[in-house]
C-alpha cells in the first residue's frame, strides 16, 4: 500500500521535521552518549523538532534497568543541556529512553534487539524508521556492523529504512578505512550510511556555501587571479587533560584532526560551485577538490611541506604545563606529532599556484578555529609606501569557534591631512547579531540524520581520498629511512619556528589570532 | 484621542529627548559615549500605533525583541487628532551584555506624532531609517489613511495582529486591497496567525500516527477552544486544517474568558480523535491521537505566548510564503 501523505505536515517543512524514528546507540554508557547525544536529542525535543513517536535505545555492555539508565543520562542532561533542563519536559522525554543489554558480538542480542524495535513498531501502529548510532569505540564498529547485518536490521521494515551513523575516527589509514567501508557496504547501503564529522554540523562550516555561492562580490574573486594564499587554523589551548592521551598517542593531529575535520573545511573553501544543493552534488565537488591535493611523496617532499612537532613544557594562561612526552599515558619515547603545519597545493585551474596552509596543534596559546582567505595586494597604491602596506592584504576572515563570525580587512585613509593609509576591520559576530544561540552541531547533524539529509556527512570516496593523502605523509614519517625531523615547540607558543619558517620561505606569515 | 492623555512617565522610559533635527548627532555621541558598547543591526523595526496607552508596552516589547534581533528600532506613537500639530523624538540604546562584560546595542528611536498627516508619518519613517537594511513594520493601529501606498510599498514586511482589529472584515478587506496593489511587494506577518502555530504543529504530530493517518477521512468536525478575543486566529487555524484536508467539515468554536489564546483544538470523526490542548500554566501541549482502541499520547512544547516573542519569532522567519494570503478570502467569508 503506497504511504499515506499527511496534510498537515507540508506547510510546516521549515522545521526539518522526519518521520517517526527509532534511535539505536551502541556505546550508550559512554561520554559521548551523555555529553553529546541525548542532550543534543533533549534540545531537539525542546525546540519542538524530535518526530513524533520518538524512540531511543540505549545498547550496551553492563547491566542496567530502563530507569537506572535514564537517571543516569538526566544527569549528564542537566551539566551538557544547551537549553538548560526542564524536568516536566524531561519526564516525557524519558519515556522513550529505553536500555539494551547485550555484548558487542552477541548475535542473540542483536535478535533480542529486533524484537524491541518490532514490540515499538506495534504500539505505533507501523513500523518506523531505524537509526543505528556507532558511538562506540571503532575496534567494536566492524563486529556491531557484522551483527546488525546478521540480525537481519539492517534492512528498513516495509518502506521504511534503517540508517547507521558512525562516528571518527573512520579508520585510522587508508587500509583500515576501506576495510571498515567495505563492512558497512556489506551492512549498509552508501545512501544509508552517515559519516559524522562535527565540524560540518557547526553554523559557521554551513555559511561558508552561502557566503560563496550567495554573494556576489566574492565568488567571481575567488580564484588565483585574486587569492595569494589560505590558512586554516585550528588551535587547542589545551594538552592531553581527562586521559586523553592513550587515544591520541596512537592518532597525533594529521589523522585526528586534518583527515577529517580540516579537509572538510578545505573542501568547502576550495570546492567548485555545486549545480544543486542535494547532498551528492555538493559531496561530488568536495570529494573533486581532495583528489585534485598535489601529493606529497617520499620524504623529501613532507619533510619541505609538512612540520611536525611535540610541545616541551611551558605555560598557557600562566599555567604550566608538562611537555607532550611527559603526559599522562603517553608513550615517553612517542613519535606522535601534537602539532602539524602543512603547505598544500589543489591541482585545478582555480587554485593554480595559491597554497593552502593548515595547522593545528595542542597547547598553542588559545583555543580558536578559523580559515582566513588572503587577496593579493593591488599592482599598485600610490597613496601609501610599501611599509604602511606591509602585512596589509585584504584577508576575509572564517572563524568556525569560538566566537563564530566573518571579518574582512580592508586599508582605509587615516583622517587628517596626511595620505595615511590604515587597516581596519569590518566584523560580523554571529553572538551580537543573531541573539538566538545557534544548535550544537549534534543537533543538527542528528536531524538531518534522521531527515535523510546526508550533505553534511562524510562520503565513503572523500574519506578514502583523504586517507590516501594522509597515508603518503604517515609513511614518510614511521616508514622511510629518512623521516623528517620531529621538531619542538613550548607549550603556550604559536607552535615551532620550523612552522614560521615554512611560510617565510614564501614570503608569507601566519595570521596573527 | 488627546495629547493630554500621555503619561509623563511612559515618555521619560522613552531615553533622551532630542530634536529630530539632531538625532543623528545625538546618535553619534551616544556610541561615542562608551566604549565598551557594540552597535549590531540588520533590520529596520518600526512600531506604529495611535494609542498613547500602548507606548510603555511597546518601548518594553522593542527592548526584549531588540535582545535577539540586533535593529534599528522605530517607535511611532501618532496622534492625528491632538493639537496644536507637535513632534517630539526620543533616543536610546538597546543593550545587552555579551561574554559577560562588553554590552552589543541596538538603538531606539521614538517619535510622538501630535496633529500630522501621513506624510508626515512616512517623512519621520524614512529619513530615520539604517540604510540597505530591510524595513520591518508592525502596523498596530487600523488600516486607515496614514496606511496608504506610497509608505506600504517600501515595506519588506507588515506585521499585523487580526485578533486586535475591532472590526477584522473591514481590516481584512483593507489588507487585501493593499496586498494586491501594483507596487505593493510586502510579505505579511499576522500575529493571530502566528499565535496557531504550536497548534499546527501538533495537529501534524497527531496525524503522523499511522492509525489515525489511515483514517483522516472520516473526520467530520473541528472543535476550537479560544480566548474570546482571538476568534480571527481560530478562524485562520479552521480554514487552514480544511485547506489542507481539501474539505470543509463543520466548526465548533468555543470561546472563553481567559487563559492561552488558543486553548485546545478537536478534529474528530467516526472512530477517530485528534487532540491538542494547552493548559493553562502549562509551557507544553498535550498530545493525544486515539482510533479505535489505539491511543498515542505526546508532550511537545507550546510555542511563544507574549506580542514580544510572537514580533522575534517572525523575524526569524525571512521566508515569504502564500499560505496566509491564500486563506484569506476564505476567512473574510466567515466574517460576514
Amino acid at each position: 500500500m503506497p504511504e499515506l501523505e499527511n496534510p498537515f505536515q507540508e506547510t510546516l517543512l521549515s522545521r526539518h521535521r522526519a518521520e517517526p524514528c527509532t534511535v539505536v546507540i551502541f556505546g550508550a554508557t559512554g561520554d559521548l552518549t551523555h555529553r553529546k547525544l541525548i542532550p543534543a536529542i533533549y534540545n531537539i525535543a525542546a525546540c519542538g523538532d524530535l518526530p513524533p513517536q520518538f524512540k531511543v535505545v540505549g545498547f550496551a555492555r553492563r547491566d542496567k534497568t530502563d530507569e537506572g539508565f535514564r537517571t543516569e543520562l538526566e544527569e549528564g542532561n542537566r551539566k551538557n543541556s544547551r537549553q538548560g533542563h526542564n524536568d516536566e519536559l524531561w519526564k516525557s522525554y524519558a519515556q522513550c529512553i529505553h536500555y539494551h543489554r547485550s555484548e558487542f558480538e552477541d548475535l542473540e542480542g542483536y535478535k533480542a534487539l529486533g524484537r524491541l524495535l518490532d514490540q515499538f513498531d506495534v504500539e505505533r501502529g507501523a513500523p518506523a524508521n531505524r537509526l543505528f548510532y556507532l558511538a562506540a569505540a571503532p575496534e567494536a564498529f566492524k563486529p556491531i556492523l557484522e551483527m546488525i547485518r546478521a540480525a537481519g536490521l539492517n534492512k528498513g521494515v516495509g518502506d521504511k529504512w534503517a540508517r547507521v551513523v558512525c562516528e571518527k575516527p573512520f579508520g585510522k589509514d587508508l587500509a583500515t578505512a576501506r576495510g571498515l567501508n567495505a563492512v558497512v557496504a556489506d551492512t549498509f547501503a552508501e545512501k544509508d550510511t552517515y559519516r559524522i564529522d562535527h565540524y560540518l554540523g557547526k553554523e559557521t562550516a554551513q555559511n561558508i556555501m552561502v557566503l560563496r555561492f550567495a554573494n556576489s562580490i566574492f565568488e567571481p574573486n575567488w580564484n588565483s587571479r585574486y587569492i595569494d594564499h589560505v590558512q586554516i587554523t585550528c588551535a587547542e589551548n589545551l594538552g592531553m587533560e581527562g586521559g586523553r592521551g592513550g587515544y591520541y598517542d596512537t592518532a597525533g593531529a594529521l589523522r585526528d584532526m586534518v583527515q577529517n575535520h580540516l579537509f572538510q573545511l578545505l573542501s568547502l573553501v576550495a570546492m567548485e560551485p555545486p549545480t544543486d544543493l542535494s547532498a551528492d552534488s555538493v559531496r561530488d565537488e568536495k570529494v573533486k577538490v581532495i583528489r585534485a591535493l598535489r601529493p606529497l611523496v617520499g620524504p623529501e617532499a613532507v619533510g619541505k611541506n609538512v612540520i611536525r612537532a611535540q610541545y616541551t613544557a611551558g605555560s598557557v594562561d600562566g599555567v604550566s604545563r608538562v611537555g607532550y612526552r611527559q603526559e599522562d599515558r603517553v608513550n615517553p619515547e612517542s613519535k606522535t606529532e601534537p602539532f602539524v603545519a602543512l603547505r598544500l597545493m589543489i591541482d585545478t585551474w582555480r587554485w593554480q599556484g595559491v597554497p593552502f596552509y593548515i595547522r593545528v596543534g595542542k597547547q598553542l596559546p588559545k583555543k580558536a578555529t578559523e580559515i582566513s582567505v588572503h587577496f593579493k595586494k593591488p599592482p599598485q597604491v600610490p597613496f601609501a609606501t610599501s611599509n604602511m602596506l606591509r602585512n596589509s592584504e585584504n584577508t576575509l576572515v572564517i572563524r568556525i569557534q569560538p566566537d563564530e563570525g566573518i571579518a574582512l580587512r580592508i586599508l582605509c585613509k587615516q583622517p587628517g591631512q596626511a595620505q595615511n593609509v590604515q587597516q581596519v576591520k569590518m566584523d560580523f559576530r554571529y553572538s551580537s547579531s543573531f541573539g538566538k544561540a545557534s544548535p550544537e552541531a549534534y543537533e543538527r547533524l542528528l536531524l538531518d540524520a534522521m531527515a535523510g539529509d546526508a550533505t553534511l556527512f562524510a562520503r565513503r570516496d572523500e574519506v578514502e581520498s583523504a586517507w590516501k593523502f594522509i597515508d603518503e605523509i604517515e609513511h614518510a614519517w614511521h616508514k622511510s629511512d629518512n623521516p623528517p625531523m620531529m621538531h619542538e615547540y613550548p607549550a603556550g607558543s604559536w607552535g615551532p619556528k620550523e612552522a614560521d619558517d615554512l611560510l617565510r620561505a614564501d614570503g608569507r606569515e601566519w595570521r596573527l589570532l | 484621542m488627546s495629547a493630554s492623555t500621555l503619561n509623563d512617565s511612559d515618555l521619560g522610559r522613552l531615553g533622551l529627548e532630542t530634536p529630530i533635527s539632531r538625532i543623528d548627532r545625538a546618535l553619534k555621541q551616544l556610541w561615542e559615549g562608551d566604549e565598551a558598547k557594540t552597535r549590531a543591526s540588520l533590520i529596520n523595526l518600526a512600531i506604529y500605533t495611535e494609542d498613547s496607552s500602548l507606548l510603555a508596552s511597546d518601548n518594553d516589547l522593542l527592548d526584549h525583541v531588540a535582545a535577539e534581533h540586533a535593529c534599528r528600532a522605530l517607535l511611532i506613537l501618532a496622534l492625528p487628532d491632538a493639537q496644536p500639530p507637535r513632534a517630539r523624538a526620543w533616543i536610546q540604546a538597546l543593550c545587552r551584555p555579551y561574554q559577560g562584560k562588553q554590552a552589543v546595542c541596538s538603538e531606539q528611536i521614538s517619535f510622538v506624532l501630535e496633529g500630522g498627516d501621513a506624510a508626515q508619518v512616512q517623512n519621520i519613517v524614512f529619513a530615520h531609517l539604517d540604510s540597505d537594511l530591510p524595513l520591518v513594520v508592525w502596523w498596530q493601529a487600523d488600516l486607515t489613511q496614514h496606511f496608504e501606498e506610497r509608505f506600504y510599498s517600501r515595506i519588506d514586511t507588515l506585521i499585523i495582529d487580526s485578533s486586535r482589529w475591532s472590526d477584522p472584515a473591514k481590516q481584512f478587506d483593507a489588507l487585501r486591497a493593499a496586498m494586491s496593489a501594483e507596487t505593493a511587494d510586502f510579505d505579511v506577518r499576522d500575529l493571530a496567525w502566528t499565535r496557531s502555530h504550536f497548534m499546527r504543529t501538533a495537529l501534524a504530530s497527531c496525524f503522523q500516527d499511522a492509525a489515525a493517518l489511515q483514517n483522516l477521512a472520516k473526520l467530520q468536525i473541528i472543535r476550537i477552544t479560544h480566548l474570546k478575543s482571538q476568534r480571527p486566529a481560530a478562524l485562520l487555524l479552521a480554514v487552514w486544517i480544511n485547506q489542507r484536508l481539501g474539505v470543509t467539515l463543520k466548526l465548533e468554536l468555543i470561546e472563553k474568558g481567559s487563559g492561552p489564546a488558543l486553548q485546545s483544538l478537536v478534529l474528530e470523526g467516526e472512530g477517530v480523535r485528534g487532540e491538542v490542548r494547552r493548559d493553562c500554566d502549562s509551557s507544553f501541549i498535550q498530545v493525544c491521537t486515539s482510533c479505535g482502541q489505539h491511543e498515542h499520547k505526546d508532550l511537545l512544547p507550546a510555542d511563544v505566548d507574549s506580542d514580544a516573542e510572537l514580533v522575534s519569532e517572525q523575524l526569524s522567519r525571512f521566508h515569504g510564503s502564500t499560505l496566509y494570503s491564500s486563506m484569506l478570502p476564505f476567512v473574510r467569508s466567515m466574517l460576514k
